[in-house]
């Protein structure tokens, strides 16, 4: 082979062993499954699963929270469908409500996916009617509510209210 | 009269350019500039860079073998860099024999990506035999340093540069992935188990504020330091022909 041919392979050799490099030490990928879903992410074609997203709606609906989350996980691994992690906000505030005290570790997790989906669209509001809470902003008004510590958490009447 | 003459002569074989390169150095048999090869020099050469470079800071986690990528520390650059001026000073890379006016600017650029994967290799390299974090890491950086610092004022050949690296590498190697890794206790669910188990390691993992990996990591970073003195090997002096 001509020398003037090594050269050119070995460029595009060096760029694209040196490109792949980087995009590993960037990207983090904690397995090689996550090696292929981060590598949608940067081409453009990372898309959430459908299928799997129904299946964790239909378990936020039969308050199978859990099971929910782990199906939106498996939905969406990169977390970056506001749609899907505004369930699983959700599902972190569902479970954690209680009528006589609420769970802070599981409303600070909700609070974390709230924050995100606000940071993938502001102006998320969900399209699922049987929500009280449909925008991100109410849902996280109700979880910091829900952390503070106030003369209100005392009064009795707080026994009758609903989760929402 | 005479000595002046003899001047003149090397001073005019000085210049002849096919003289410079038959001009026989204490280099490895395979570091020749008569041995050069294009596909070796500019596909297999690299090639083994940017493996030790995609290699260097990759980790196994101790308690899920989840991967695990280490950018390298700045002082790692600043290493690399140091490697690169030793590499020059001992006349093992002839920096006329990779870049010349006489080369076409292919040439030249295809012989500045392969020292610049023999730069991040090296880069990593220090990234992947310095401890992470805590008092093992400024003590054997110091020890780098130390090392380096020294090596930049003496008088060195190829051989024994090379020598020297083998040397110096090969014991930080053993003191992050034999000693400090023997000394590390294992990764555990509990943190009051780990320590009635392991009451001793415990405590030095806490004191020396050592990462738990898992032993997978020091079988890759062990071929990734034999890969890159095999790159080194393969360097050649110059890439003219």
């Amino acid at each position: 082979m001509q020398d003037k041919y090594i050269h050119i392979l070995s460029i595009a050799l060096i760029t694209a062993g040196l490109v792949v490099t980087a995009f590993l030490y960037w990207a983090e990928p904690r397995s090689l499954a996550e090696v292929a879903t981060k590598g949608q992410v940067v081409t453009g074609t990372y898309s959430i699963d459908k299928a799997e997203v129904d299946r964790g709606i239909a378990s936020f609906h039969s308050d199978r929270f859990e099971e929910a989350r782990a199906a939106f996980i498996r939905a969406d691994p990169e977390r970056r469908d506001a749609g899907t992690q505004f369930y699983v906000a959700y599902s972190f505030y569902r479970q954690g409500w209680g009528r006589v005290y609420n769970d802070d570790s599981l409303f600070q997790f909700g609070l974390d996916a709230v924050n995100r989906v606000i940071e993938l669209d502001p102006n998320y509001r969900s399209p699922d009617q049987t929500l009280s809470l449909r925008t991100p902003s109410d849902l996280k008004s109700e979880l910091e509510e829900g952390l503070k510590i106030t003369a209100s958490d005392l009064n009795p009447m707080r026994l009758t209210r609903e989760r929402k | 009269m005479k000595v002046l003459a003899e001047e003149n002569i090397d001073a005019i074989e000085a210049v002849d350019e096919a003289e410079i390169s038959t001009v026989v150095r204490n280099l490895p048999a395979k570091a020749q500039p008569a041995g050069h090869n294009s596909v070796l020099s500019y596909i297999i050469l690299p090639t083994i860079f940017l493996l030790v470079t995609l290699l260097g800071g990759f980790r196994f986690g101790g308690a899920d073998n989840s991967f695990i990528f280490l950018k390298p520390e700045l002082v790692c650059l600043v290493f690399g860099a140091v490697l690169l001026v030793l590499f020059l000073r001992s006349g093992m890379i002839a920096i006329d024999g990779w870049f010349s006016h006489h080369y076409s600017g292919l040439h030249n650029t295809a012989d500045g990506f392969v020292l610049l994967t023999l730069f991040t290799a090296s880069v990593q390299l220090f990234n992947s035999v310095l401890p992470e974090r805590g008092l093992a890491f400024w003590v054997v950086g110091f020890c780098f340093f130390w090392t380096l610092w020294n090596d930049l004022f003496a008088e060195f050949d190829a051989v024994k540069l090379l020598r020297s690296l083998i040397a110096l590498f090969g014991m930080a190697f053993v003191v992050k992935y034999l000693v400090l890794a023997n000394l590390t206790a294992p990764a555990s669910d509990s943190w009051i188990q780990s320590v009635f188990q392991n009451p001793g390691k415990e405590a030095v993992t806490w004191l020396l504020d050592l990462p738990r990996y898992a032993k997978g990591t020091g079988y890759v970073q062990f071929f990734t330091v034999a890969l890159y003195f095999l790159g080194l090997f393969l360097t050649p002096q110059t890439t003219r022909k």
